[in-house]
């Protein structure tokens, strides 16, 4: 009988979770699409600026234009949050999760294991969206005559990260929100409203934006990019920013272990 | 060995198991029977530990199941047939355990030639049988080839062929020594492999015996009796404390007195035995009889 013995460890299981992934033709459709339509919208975004910002192309700094068009990567962190909130919820729904509880009884592991593998699924997603949407930036300045960004600008290099590291954040606080509504619905609802509400929580009044609008991840998000204007509510700290980014999947994080561990299925 | 202590499920509105204590022993098939709502189902997914008991422990050579690193080398189970992604195949579906826990591939094909899947086993789950689904699960229960068996309603959508090779499977996984626990509602499939029955109802133990054990105890088994004077037969098995009833106008219907002592006894007082047979009653007769008034759902 050839059966290895060997120990459980956190890698086989990282290594099912990316094969639960992999396994499905959605995950592999899904995931292209999500590469595509980040790029297509990026490139709709920094070539419709004559419309949006009334200026041309050539009338706009060449930051500006690499960031209208890695405005992509926005639509590279909504998708994300879809995909993941499908992917996980689906064990429940199909109770797969009954066989993947019996192999792994330690609910905590799993979870880590989940965790993992959509880190670094999302940072390999949200690398590939960055790294076209920034080239199609470039492709655009050069034909358009104008000098491309340098690399070398650190406001750039900023901008960069911190735009590549959104949608990872919001995929690892969908895959926790899973465990914490047990529904794609929910969670899927739980990310859209972190993301979305501080656009509502700038209807209020200065007062309450000071107190909310810090603690919530756009502005963590927008002051690891540098897109923070001087002045404004929202700016952090690198520290700041990075500290309230890891509360925010740690807190999720807690809950939905907290859940997973204490309910049956 | 699987020891249940005092195993306690509680619900707002019910009990769905209550203080059950018993061992899953090796080497041994154990049928475990219970009428609709037992507590069976729930009794199986507290020992994965898929539902927290409120009370009470599963212990597994020593441990509890969340605390064994390999669990699937320990129990293997089948709880539900439909517990699985119909976007997968039978093959990726089993391939998902083995990597997680650091099984090979060989095995996984080995699995599906043995529940007779591997001809399908890039076929997607979503259009297979019910009784196809019942292989794959046995195929994922024995994927890690466990100590201890668990089977729920394993039976369910299996042809005359799938019941005969999943019967002599079980008999031959309790021959290798493993222990093996077959819930069912179909008595003769029980009967047909079982050594040991236990038996549920309304959460609560109502029996823990073997087979024989059982159907001695049971007032379904009868001795039926002719003889050339039954009358006196009658007053002399009363006097003995047996009981009797009329099967027709020639016959005894005799309980509770061993076939043995009514020989003697007639021999005793010359009368004649024209017929002494033992009467054994079925699992399901005596599986109803013990059940008796403790069925939540029934039909009217």
């Amino acid at each position: 009988m050839n059966i290895n013995n060997r120990k459980s460890s956190l890698g086989n299981l990282i290594k099912a979770e990316y094969q639960k992934v992999a396994f499905l033709k959605f995950s592999k459709v899904f995931l292209i699409s999500i590469i595509l339509a980040s790029l297509t919208l990026g490139l709709i975004f920094s070539l419709t600026t004559s419309v949006t910002q009334g200026k041309a192309i050539s009338e706009i700094s060449s930051i500006d234009v690499i960031s209208s068009c890695m405005l992509g990567v926005d639509v590279t962190a909504i998708m994300l949050i879809i995909f993941a909130a499908i992917s996980n919820a689906k064990e429940f729904s199909t109770k797969q999760i009954h066989v993947t509880l019996a192999v792994t009884p330690n609910r905590k592991k799993l979870f880590l294991s989940k965790l993992i593998t959509y880190f670094l699924l999302a940072m390999i997603v949200s690398f590939i969206v960055t790294a076209l949407t920034f080239l199609a930036g470039q492709l655009i300045l050069l034909i358009n005559g104008s000098s491309m960004a340098s690399l070398a600008d650190l406001f750039l290099r900023q901008f960069i990260l911190g735009t590549l590291f959104m949608p990872v954040f919001y995929c690892l606080l969908t895959v926790a929100a899973v465990f914490v509504f047990r529904s794609s619905g929910g969670a899927i609802t739980f990310s859209l409203a972190v993301m979305f509400i501080p656009a509502l929580i700038k209807m209020f009044s200065q007062s309450i934006q000071k107190i909310i609008l810090p603690l919530l991840p756009q502005a963590s998000l927008h002051s690891l990019s540098g897109t923070v204007s001087e002045g404004s509510i929202e700016i952090l700290g690198i520290g700041a920013s990075i500290i309230l980014l890891f509360m925010w999947i740690g807190i999720t994080s807690l809950i939905g272990t907290f859940q997973f561990v204490r309910k049956d299925v | 060995m699987i020891e249940l202590k005092s195993l306690t499920k509680e619900y707002k509105d019910k009990v769905a198991v209550d203080d059950l204590s018993f061992n899953i022993k090796p080497g041994v098939v154990t049928g475990f029977l219970g009428p609709n709502g037992a507590g069976k189902s729930t009794t199986m997914r507290m020992i994965l530990n898929l539902v927290k008991p409120s009370k009470g422990e599963v212990i597994i050579d020593g441990e509890h199941y969340i605390n064994l690193n390999q669990p699937i080398f320990k129990i293997g189970a089948l709880i539900d047939a439909d517990a699985l992604n119909p976007k997968l195949t039978s093959f990726q579906h089993l391939q998902l355990i083995a990597t997680a826990s650091g099984i090979s591939k060989d095995r996984v094909i080995e699995m599906l030639k043995k529940t007779g899947l591997e001809k399908v086993k890039n076929k997607k789950i979503g259009e297979y049988s019910l009784g196809m689904r019942q292989r794959l699960g046995i195929a994922a229960a024995l994927l890690g080839d466990p100590e201890t068996i668990i089977l729920d309603e394993p039976f369910n959508g299996l042809d005359v062929d799938g019941i005969n090779w999943l019967r002599s499977l079980i008999k031959d996984l309790a021959k290798q020594g493993k222990a093996v626990l077959v819930s069912s509602h179909l008595m003769s499939e029980v009967e047909a492999v079982a050594e040991r029955i236990i038996v549920l109802a309304q959460g609560r133990l109502i029996a823990d015996m073997s087979v024989e054990e059982i159907s001695e105890k049971s007032f379904s088994g009868y001795l039926r009796i002719k003889s050339e004077n039954n009358s006196k037969l009658e007053d002399i098995l009363k006097k003995n404390k047996a009981y009797i009833s009329k099967d027709g106008e020639d016959t005894l219907q005799v309980r509770k007195i061993e076939a043995e002592k009514v020989g003697i006894l007639a021999k005793e007082n010359n009368i004649a035995i024209f017929e002494l047979t033992k009467v054994q009653p079925s699992l399901e007769q005596l599986f109803l009889e013990l059940t008796e008034g403790k069925v939540d759902y029934k039909s009217n």
